[in-house]
């Protein structure tokens, strides 16, 4: 009787299970199919419903435009951010999740500030200011954008050390293990799922920034989304403006996938 | 991903921080050249010329990566090209570094002409005096009021002359008997012929230079508007623009309701047959549109009897600038007749010289003569014929906005 109940509400549950996903990847592509298209297409009208002459020319402009190097750069851009913005994510996360702090309202303001602000705002004030202290554009930019992520990898910490016990490592301690120990080998291994998550979102602060970049970092770095935007400003450029996005898109969209798989390969593994 | 609300408390803490520190003395935006020619190439080899222009104009790219830049080596300067959106994030990072102090500062050249340019002057931003001591400038008329003046402003040195422009309008000879003769008639045209005419929406480059051409043709020519701009003179004429432009509103393509956001989404249309008629300020470019087979092959450029507008555009150097040497190699090399001859094939670039070919050597004249002919558009001189002046970028915001209040939504 009661298996029969089960088995109902699973069958009933069945076409959700794959509506689902299916909605959700309807959300994911339906935007992404005209950039597709347009990245395979040399000419495309207005009136077409389809492109009326296919072609990689379009690929071809923007490995001239430089898009390996930017691609590159924005690589780079990201990594140094979220090498930055993690570790103290993952210290602030840990002293508002547990709970650490006595007043933890002011700290929490100024550490979201960041995400209500424009960048765009923030860097016309901000270029005057580092130029005067001649920190070099480079590593202002990686400061600045650091500064950005920071609120999106504490947010994610804090939400992970929430749904964590702090007694975990009191019991590592108590077992004789040194506080960092307790903390290295037990609450971090924890806490993986946010810590990547919190990576990825410190890295796409860096990949994706256009304005810190260009007006902080005096356009001597040319990453990637710079391409884009000034492909996008002229209208024309639809299929190179396109490719960019694409090639811009897949880099993250890897990793995310990488991610996932082993993840999930983790957790079987552990289940096992 | 991106963040973008309102600027918080942080935003105004920075802005505090940023205003405390007082402006130390910056580099003189006036500074006069005394060094000799060959004294400043000594002094450019090995120097790094970033050019920050704007990078949605794809041929524009490929001629300054692929000519420019290699030639430029050849004199020992290292041309790197920033791309940006628009050329007021140029102008946002010269402003903070001249605010700062900076000599050493990133931006090295800027093609820029105008609103831009005028805002520069005003801040005393660029480097002044140098443009018109550059070796090829011998090549330039010293009377030609283009190179002059930029939107109303005075060059005064302060930028070299890169290439003219010249609005045309353009027209499907297939399918418009008997073309207009004036922009007063190119409007009686539109309303005879319901949803075959449109033109972008202003502030779009080309749709703003229209609106003005409209304006011309409404108050009866350029001379009779103030080229500053003045309010009364302002309040006097554009009723009677708005006017018109309201009253062709409705024969518009999708009956005004809506217009393109930008030339090339006009040319679209002109291309995919919706529209008879288009406009460019660039109209080298229509002969390889009708030879790649993008726009017809009956495409005939439209000659108004009142002329139509010319400008040019300019490279100048911000007075925060960390290599002026080399850029000033680099603008006086775009102004050789090589240069200037290979960026006018419209292979290339297909953007009209600066220079007087009247004043150039007989094997330089060549370059130019031996410039593929176009059975679409006629010789620059041609073109130019009657050419009117801009009016002062002052004006240029204000029509802008007055189009937008009047004219946009009034279609039925």
């Amino acid at each position: 009787m009661r298996r029969r109940a089960a088995l109902r509400a699973r069958t009933r549950r069945q076409p959700l299970r794959t509506v689902t996903p299916a909605l959700l990847l309807l959300w994911l592509v339906v935007p992404l199919t005209p950039l597709v298209l347009w990245a395979g297409a040399s000419r495309w009208s207005g009136t077409a419903g389809l492109p009326q002459d296919l072609g990689l020319r379009a690929w071809q402009e923007a490995l001239d435009a430089g898009m390996i190097a930017a691609l590159a750069r924005s690589g780079l851009l990201g990594v140094a951010v979220a090498l930055i913005a993690t570790p103290l994510g993952v210290m602030a996360g840990r002293a508002l999740g547990w709970r650490l702090l006595r007043r933890p309202a002011l700290p929490s303001v100024v550490l979201l500030g960041p995400v209500v602000l424009a960048p765009f705002a923030v860097a016309m004030g901000l270029d005057v200011v580092i130029l005067r202290l001649g920190i070099p554009g480079e590593l202002a930019v990686v400061l600045v954008l650091s500064v950005f992520a920071l609120p999106y990898t504490t947010f994610t910490m804090r939400a992970t050390y929430l749904a964590l016990d702090p007694a975990l490592e009191e019991q590592a301690r108590v077992l004789g293990a040194s506080s960092r120990q307790a903390r290295r080998r037990v609450t971090l291994p924890a806490a993986t799922t946010g810590l990547v998550t919190a990576t990825g979102l410190a890295f796409l602060v860096g990949w994706s920034d256009y304005a810190v970049t260009l007006l902080i970092g005096g356009g001597q770095i040319v990453t990637a989304p710079m391409l884009i935007g000034s492909s996008a400003a002229g209208s024309g450029n639809d299929s190179l403006t396109s490719t960019l996005a694409i090639s811009a898109s897949l880099p993250p969209l890897v990793a995310l996938a990488v991610f996932t798989y082993a993840a999930s390969r983790r957790r079987t593994a552990a289940h096992s | 991903m991106r963040p973008r609300l309102a600027r918080l408390l942080p935003a105004a803490l920075l802005g505090l921080a940023a205003s405390a520190c007082a402006a130390p003395g910056a580099p003189a935006g006036s500074t006069t050249e005394n060094r000799s020619w060959s004294q400043i190439t000594d002094q450019a080899k090995g120097q790094t010329v970033d050019l920050w222009m704007y990078g949605g104009d794809q041929q524009g790219n490929a001629y300054v990566d692929d000519v420019l830049t290699p030639a430029a080596a050849k004199l020992g300067v290292t041309l790197r090209r920033v791309p940006v959106a628009d050329t007021k994030d140029a102008m946002t990072r010269i402003l903070a570094e001249r605010q700062a102090g900076k000599e050493d500062g990133t931006v090295d050249l800027v093609w820029v002409n105008g609103d831009n340019f005028a805002t520069g002057k005003q801040a005393d931003a660029w480097r002044c005096g140098w443009s018109s001591k550059l070796p090829n400038m011998t090549f330039v008329a010293p009377d030609d009021a283009l190179v002059i003046q930029d939107f109303g402003t005075d060059v005064a040195g302060c930028e070299a002359p890169w290439h003219k422009a010249q609005f045309t309008m353009v027209y499907d000879s297939a399918r418009v008997d008997t073309p207009p003769t004036s922009m007063a008639g190119v409007l009686q045209w539109a309303q005879d012929h319901p949803g075959r005419f449109t033109y972008p929406a202003p502030p779009d480059f080309t749709g703003s230079v229209f609106l003005r051409e409209v304006l011309y043709s409404t108050s009866g020519g350029y001379a009779k508007i103030p080229s500053q701009f003045d309010q009364g003179a302002y309040d006097k004429l554009t009723p009677q623009l708005w006017d018109v432009l309201k009253g062709v509103a409705p024969s518009l393509w999708r009956q005004g309701r809506t217009y393109p956001r930008d030339s090339v989404a006009l040319d679209r249309l002109y291309a995919d047959g919706e529209v008879d008629m288009t406009m460019t300020y660039g109209p080298a470019t229509l002969t390889k549109l009708v030879s790649d087979g993008t726009f017809p092959a009956t495409t005939r450029v439209l000659p108004l009897e009142e002329g139509t507008i010319g400008n040019a555009s300019f490279l100048a150097i911000p007075s925060s600038a960390g290599d002026p040497e080399g850029a000033m190699v680099v603008a006086n090399l775009a102004l050789s007749p090589e240069q200037q001859a290979i960026k006018a094939d419209p292979d290339t670039w297909g953007q009209f010289t600066v220079l007087d070919t009247d004043l150039l050597s007989p094997s330089d004249r060549a370059r130019f003569d031996d410039l593929p002919t176009s059975a679409v558009v006629p010789p620059y001189d041609v073109l130019s014929r009657n050419a009117d002046p801009e009016l002062a970028s002052s004006w240029v915001p204000r029509l802008d906005e007055g189009w937008r209040k009047a004219a946009l939504g009034s279609g039925s």
